[in-house]
C-alpha cells in the first residue's frame, strides 16, 4: 500500500464551539516522503502530537485535508474508512506500556492483528515474530504483562504495534524514560524495520542526535504549524535559527563546529559516526576527501 | 468523548458568584434542592426559575454553557418524566390505549418533575462551574467540622475528596490517551452491538485502573516521605474567609425562600 502523506492547509481546534475551544493546528502543509524515515521536531506544545493523531485518523482536521496514500481525510470522513485506514498504520504512543491489558504477553501482542481481522494462527505467528524482533524471550509469552520490568513492558507494547505489520509506523518519543542502552536498542530496531520492510517511519523526538543519525527528512513544528522541512543537513545548517526556535544542534555537529573555530575544518558532520570517521582519517594523516 | 462534559468542571471567572465563599455556595445549593419543593403552582415555579436564571446571569458565563451541561443528564430526566407520565393513574383519563393510561395528573406531575429536575441541576451547576474543586473540598471540611465530635474523620474525608477531585482531569487525560492507543490497535469504541461495546471498554478500563492504583501508591509514598499527618494541627494554605457578599447571598436566598413559600397561598 502506498503511504505518501500530504497535509494540505490543515487546521484543528480542540473542542470547537465550546468555551474551552483551543486552537491546536493552523495552516499545516507539508509532506512525508514514502518509504523514508521522517523526524518531527519542535518544542513541547508545538502541535507535533496533535499532528500525529491526524495521521491515524484519531482526530479529524477541522479545516483542510490530509492525504494518506489514496485515502483523503477531511472533517467529513466516515468512521468506517478510518478503521480501514488504521489497519495499515502502527502508532506507538508516548509511554506505550500504558496500553497493555491482556492476561498474557502473547495475547496482548495478538490483540492488534486480531482486531484488524487476522485469524488466530496468523495473529499468533505475527505476535511471535514481533516479540522476537523486540527481544522478548519465549518463556515470557505466557506471563502477565504487568509482571514485567518497565523496559520489557515497553518492548511488548511496541511488539503489539509491529505485529500489525504497518506500512506507516509512527513513533511518539518511543524511547522516553529508558536507559541509554535500551534507547539504542529500540532505535536500531526501528531503523532495521524501516529498511527491511521499506515502510514509512515518522519519529517524534526531542533528541537531535536521533534526527541527525537516522532521519532522511525533518519537519519542524512551532506554535501549531510547520515552520520548516527538509533534509537534516539543511535544517541543522542554520544554527541561529535553531536557537531561536529553542532547538538543539546535534552534539556531533556542535563538536565539529567547535573544532572549526580552532581551525580544523570537517565537512558534513551530523552524527557521531561521521565525526569519528573524519577524525580518525585526520589522525591517520589521510586527506579528507568527503 | 470526555471533552464535552460540563458537569463538575470549573470555569474561571471573576463574577460576584465566583467570589462567593465555597461554603455559601455549598449550603445554598443543598438548600435549593429542598426549597424547590415549596413551589406548588405556576407562580412558584416561575419564581424559582427566575431566581435560578438571575444566579446564572450573575456568573457571567452565559446560559448556553448551563444548557449544554444538561445534555449528559437528558436521558435520566426523560426516564423520570416518562415514569411519572405512565404510572400516575389519578385524575381525568386523557389517553387510554391497551395497558397505557395517561391522565391529567400524570401530565402535570411529569411536567413538575421535569422542571424541578432542571432547576436543581442548573443550580448545582452554578456551584461546580464557579468554584474550584479544591475550594469545594475545603468548604465541605469546614462545614463538617462539628461532626468531628461524633468521631467522623472529617479531615481525612476532605483529603480523600480533594485528592479524588485533583485526579479527575488526570484520569480523563489518561483515559483519552489509552483510548487513542487502543483505537490505533483496532478497538472500535461506541460501535456494534451492546455486548461488543461493553467488551470494547475492557482494554480501556484495565490499564486505567492499573495506572490509578500505581499512582495512588506513589502518592501515598510521596506524602509519607514528606511526613504527612492528618488532623487538627494542620494549617491551611487556602483560608476560607467570610465576606459581606456571603451574608448578602444568604439573605437574598432567605428572601427567595420566604417569597416561594408565600406563593403557595397566592393561588
Amino acid at each position: 500500500m502506498v503511504m505518501a502523506i500530504n497535509f494540505d492547509q490543515v487546521g484543528f481546534t480542540y473542542q470547537p464551539n465550546t468555551p474551552f475551544a483551543t486552537p491546536g493546528l493552523h495552516d499545516v502543509s507539508f509532506e512525508i516522503p514514502e518509504g523514508k524515515f521522517t523526524a518531527v521536531i519542535g518544542h513541547t506544545g508545538s502541535g507535533k502530537s496533535t499532528m500525529v493523531q491526524h495521521l491515524d485518523g484519531l482526530v479529524l482536521p477541522t479545516t483542510g485535508k490530509v492525504t494518506m496514500g489514496n485515502q483523503v481525510v477531511t472533517a467529513e470522513t466516515k468512521l468506517k474508512e478510518l478503521n480501514e485506514m488504521r489497519a495499515h498504520i502502527g502508532l506507538v504512543f508516548q509511554f506505550p506500556e500504558a496500553q497493555l491489558f491482556e492476561q498474557t504477553v502473547l495475547k496482548d501482542v495478538m490483540f492488534g492483528p486480531k482486531n484488524f481481522g487476522a485469524s488466530e494462527e496468523d495473529a499468533q505467528a505475527a505476535a511471535e515474530a514481533a516479540l522476537k524482533k523486540v527481544a522478548i524471550s519465549p518463556d515470557l509469552y505466557e506471563r502477565s504483562p504487568f509482571e514485567l520490568s518497565g523496559g520489557q513492558m515497553r518492548r511488548v507494547a511496541i511488539a503489539g504495534v509491529i505485529a500489525m505489520a504497518p506500512d506507516l509506523l509512527i513513533l511518539d518519543e518511543p524511547t522516553a524514560g529508558l536507559d541509554p542502552q535500551g534507547q539504542r536498542e529500540l532505535m536500531t530496531l526501528f531503523t532495521d524495520l524501516q529498511k527491511e520492510r521499506q515502510i514509512t517511519v515518522v519519529l517524534i523526538t526531542h533528541q537531535m542526535e536521533y534526527v541527525a543519525q537516522y532521519a532522511d527528512h525533518v519537519v519542524v513544528f512551532e506554535h501549531g504549524t510547520v515552520v520548516k522541512s527538509g533534509a537534516p543537513a539543511t535544517i541543522f545548517a542554520d544554527e541561529e535559527w535553531l536557537h531561536e526556535k529553542q532547538l538543539d544542534v546535534p552534539a556531533a555537529k556542535q563538536f565539529a563546529d567547535a573544532l572549526a573555530e580552532k581551525g580544523i575544518q570537517l565537512h558534513n558532520v551530523l552524527d557521531i559516526d561521521q565525526l569519528a570517521d573524519q577524525l580518525a582519517a585526520r589522525l591517520n594523516g589521510e586527506v579528507d576527501h568527503v | 468523548m470526555f471533552s464535552n462534559m460540563i458537569i463538575g468542571r470549573y470555569m474561571p471567572g471573576d463574577s460576584w458568584i465566583h467570589r462567593l465563599d465555597a461554603r455559601t455556595k455549598l449550603v445554598l445549593s443543598i438548600a435549593f434542592i429542598f426549597v424547590v419543593f415549596f413551589a406548588n403552582n405556576v407562580i412558584g415555579y416561575a419564581l424559582a426559575g427566575a431566581f435560578t436564571l438571575l444566579a446564572i446571569m450573575m456568573t457571567g458565563l452565559g446560559v448556553g454553557v448551563f444548557l449544554r451541561g444538561l445534555r449528559p443528564l437528558v436521558l435520566l430526566m426523560l426516564i423520570t418524566t416518562l415514569l411519572q407520565l405512565f404510572f400516575v393513574q389519578t385524575g381525568d383519563v386523557l389517553v387510554h390505549w391497551a395497558f397505557i393510561k395517561i391522565t391529567t395528573d400524570g401530565v402535570i406531575n411529569s411536567v413538575i418533575v421535569f422542571v424541578r429536575f432542571m432547576l436543581i441541576i442548573m443550580f448545582s451547576t452554578i456551584l461546580t462551574l464557579t468554584t474550584q474543586p479544591l475550594a469545594v473540598a475545603d468548604g465541605m471540611e469546614s462545614l463538617l467540622k462539628p461532626f468531628k465530635k461524633f468521631g467522623l474523620p472529617v479531615s481525612e474525608l476532605a483529603l480523600m475528596l480533594s485528592i479524588a477531585l485533583r485526579f479527575v482531569p488526570t484520569l480523563m487525560d489518561e483515559a483519552q490517551s489509552i483510548m487513542n492507543a487502543q483505537r490505533a490497535r483496532g478497538v472500535r469504541f461506541n460501535e456494534g452491538s451492546l455486548m461488543a461495546r461493553i467488551k470494547s471498554f475492557v482494554p480501556l478500563l484495565i490499564p486505567l485502573f492499573v495506572n490509578a492504583i500505581k499512582r495512588a501508591i506513589e502518592l501515598g509514598d510521596a506524602m509519607e516521605a514528606r511526613g504527612y499527618r492528618g488532623g487538627d494541627q494542620r494549617t491551611k494554605y487556602r483560608v476560607l474567609t467570610w465576606h459581606t457578599r456571603d451574608t448578602i447571598a444568604i439573605i437574598g436566598f432567605v428572601i427567595f425562600t420566604v417569597a416561594l413559600i408565600a406563593t403557595r397561598w397566592i393561588m
